[in-house]
């Protein structure tokens, strides 16, 4: 083996082994995000978009049976048949969206004549869309039995086609953000406080005295990085389509290419403030200073279009924006990232300008 | 006695003009024990850097068997042992993993557990580093130097900060590593450690070398000029009270 892999691979090796024996970055960057992962995917789990349908039935006959066959055959209706009372409460709670009563006399013949009757709803003034909508699907079936009871000929028809979408949720929209964010903290703090760590403690001094350039380090404590950051992609993407219905429309290779230019990225912000900073003191608040207002601003758990247009302005130019953004496109509606120029070019004018800035603020000791 | 090392008129003038070592020249023989004494800010440090490839010359030569280290620092590099000053070594690692790593680093291939016997630190394999006493950190900082066979070890006070009975179980290692047929480098603070070790001393100040020779010859020298020291010297020393008292095991 040639002597420069020899080290390198001794050096990424013993980075590896410093990585998962440090309890502390174990926390941050793998159980954090899992963790954070799961709060986002058990909230939103349950609340899909299917409307939820009390349905009681006072009525007995076939005409009732068949206005309740239709009914949960829509699939867009999660139908239960619960009392009266009962609904009137989950209505009140916010876990209906929409109560249906069915008359006793509904579809009840007397003297060959169907008695007059009326299905009685309520929906949930707090979600009116839901309940309005459920409404007229309601409207439409007891219309069209009416007209099969009465043998009356439908002149008038809407003919509607189902269009299949994404049926995507807030938990598509905060996975790719909650991905974005370990990154982010996973090149920037997970690189500096412990670089300048051994750079303070002289440990960086003790491998300037063998014969491998430093910089040999420098690329192992990378690569250690790269690999954790695809193994968290891989662990958040699994357990988000395992377990909460993630939706991935785009390319596995174009999220992991976003995924790998991201923590290039971060690390470079990582190792400019490691090798600018003289010991640990000076990391945390320039560390901080260039995460949080990315953290807070790039939208990685909610959209940024609420904000007004000059901050919008400015956090369209953070890198953390371009690569929670072309994660969250890839993800959610299954373009490449050559469909995403502009975040593209953003990320590669941020990694020339964070390596240019980390070579010239380097300093070994 | 061939010479391993040989530094002619090595000088070092920092970027702030300050001039820490002014024009020394001097040469090591293969296979002794060399010290180099002086108080604080006298230049050893920045002349052992610059000897080691560590540091840029500014003007002068420094020939490490055979080769210049101004222009081949990394060849320099191999073929040495370097404990510095204060030494730290990667966390969460363990010896034996250090140890290998270190040997990686220079192409060479050891049996880590034998290394760690050789400086007495063998049941300490699985340890990390931060949990060994002050003089098993030296030993153990003086075991990596060791990963290479190098031809020489350059010890920067390995001494300093230990107590009496970890010192002379230091003193007793660099003797072992003499005996091996290495060339070993020293500074020191303590007179009576370069008196036990070294064959030559150096003694700097103020960036020159102020005396050269063995101790015992520079001492015979002194009482020729006719010192004479302000009390008797009694055959016994504190040190020795100390160390009967306390005994030669290691309280690590």
């Amino acid at each position: 083996m040639n002597q420069n892999t020899r080290s390198l691979l001794a050096l990424t090796k013993a980075s590896l082994k410093m990585y998962y024996r440090n309890k502390g970055a174990i926390v941050f960057t793998l159980l954090i995000p899992i963790a954070l992962l799961s709060i986002f995917g058990f909230l939103s789990r349950g609340r899909g978009t299917s409307i939820q349908i009390g349905l009681t039935n006072h009525a007995s006959g076939e005409v009732s049976k068949q206005f309740i066959e239709k009914l949960k055959g829509i699939k867009a209706f999660d139908t239960k048949e619960i009392t009266e009372e009962a609904a009137a409460v989950e209505l009140g709670k916010g876990n209906l969206d929409l109560q249906i009563i069915v008359p006793e006399n509904f579809g009840v013949m007397e003297n060959d004549k169907l008695l007059q009757s009326s299905i009685q709803t309520r929906f949930n003034k707090a979600k009116p869309q839901s309940g309005q909508i459920a409404n007229l699907a309601i409207v439409e079936i007891v219309s069209n039995l009416d007209r099969q009871l009465t043998h009356s000929p439908s002149t008038l028809d809407v003919k509607s086609e189902g269009v299949t979408t994404n049926n995507l949720g807030y938990f598509d929209f905060i996975l790719p953000g909650i991905l974005s964010m370990t990154i982010m903290q996973l090149g920037i703090f997970g690189v500096a406080f412990g670089f300048v760590a051994m750079k303070a403690s002289g440990a960086l001094r003790r491998l300037q005295a063998t014969p491998v350039h430093p910089v040999y380090f420098v690329f192992a404590q990378a690569f250690v990085r790269l690999l954790v950051a695809l193994a968290n992609a891989f662990i958040l993407v699994g357990m988000g389509t395992y377990f909460f219905g993630f939706h991935m429309m785009g390319s596995y290779f174009n999220f992991a290419l976003v995924c790998i230019i991201g923590i290039l990225i971060f690390l470079g912000f990582g190792f400019a403030i490691a090798g600018w900073a003289k010991d640990e003191t000076q990391v945390a608040p320039v560390a901080n200073l260039i995460q949080l207002p990315m953290l807070l601003l790039s939208g990685i758990f909610f959209p940024r279009d609420g904000f007004p247009s000059w901050l919008k302005t400015i956090t369209d130019y953070f890198p953390l924006t371009y690569v929670s953004h072309s994660l969250r496109k890839i993800a959610n509606e299954g373009v490449s990232l050559v469909d995403l120029p502009v975040d593209f070019i953003g990320m590669s004018v941020w990694l020339v300008i964070v390596y240019f800035v980390a070579v010239r603020v380097f300093k070994w000791e | 006695m061939p010479t391993i090392l040989d530094v002619v008129n090595l000088t070092k003038t920092y970027d702030n003009n300050v001039q820490a070592v002014k024009g020394i020249s001097f040469s090591v023989n293969s296979g002794e024990v060399f010290g180099i004494l002086g108080p604080n800010g006298a230049g050893k440090t920045t002349t052992l850097e610059m000897i080691e490839g560590l540091r840029q010359i500014t003007s002068g030569d420094v020939i490490l068997d055979g080769i210049k280290t101004a222009d081949q620092p990394y060849l320099v590099k191999q073929r040495i042992g370097i404990q510095l000053q204060s030494s730290a070594f990667f966390q969460n690692l363990k010896l034996t993993e250090l140890l290998e790593m270190f040997a990686d680093l220079y192409g060479s291939t050891i049996n880590a557990l034998d290394l760690l016997a050789d400086v007495g630190l063998k049941d300490k394999a699985h340890f990390l580093v931060k949990n060994l006493s002050g003089g098993q950190k030296q030993r153990f900082s003086i075991a990596t130097t060791l990963v290479n066979r190098p031809v020489i070890v350059f010890l920067d006070e390995p001494t300093t900060g230990l107590d009496p009975q970890a010192r002379r179980n230091l003193w007793d290692l660099i003797n072992q590593i003499k005996s091996r047929g290495t060339t070993v480098i020293i500074t020191t603070h303590y007179m009576e450690e370069a008196k036990f070790l070294c064959d030559r001393v150096a003694i700097m100040d103020d960036g020159k070398i102020v005396a050269l020779d063995s101790p015992e010859q520079l001492i015979r020298q002194l009482l020729g000029r006719g010192f004479k020291a302000h009390t008797e010297v009694p055959p016994a020393t504190l040190d020795d009270v100390f160390i009967d008292l306390t005994g030669k095991i290691l309280r690590d």
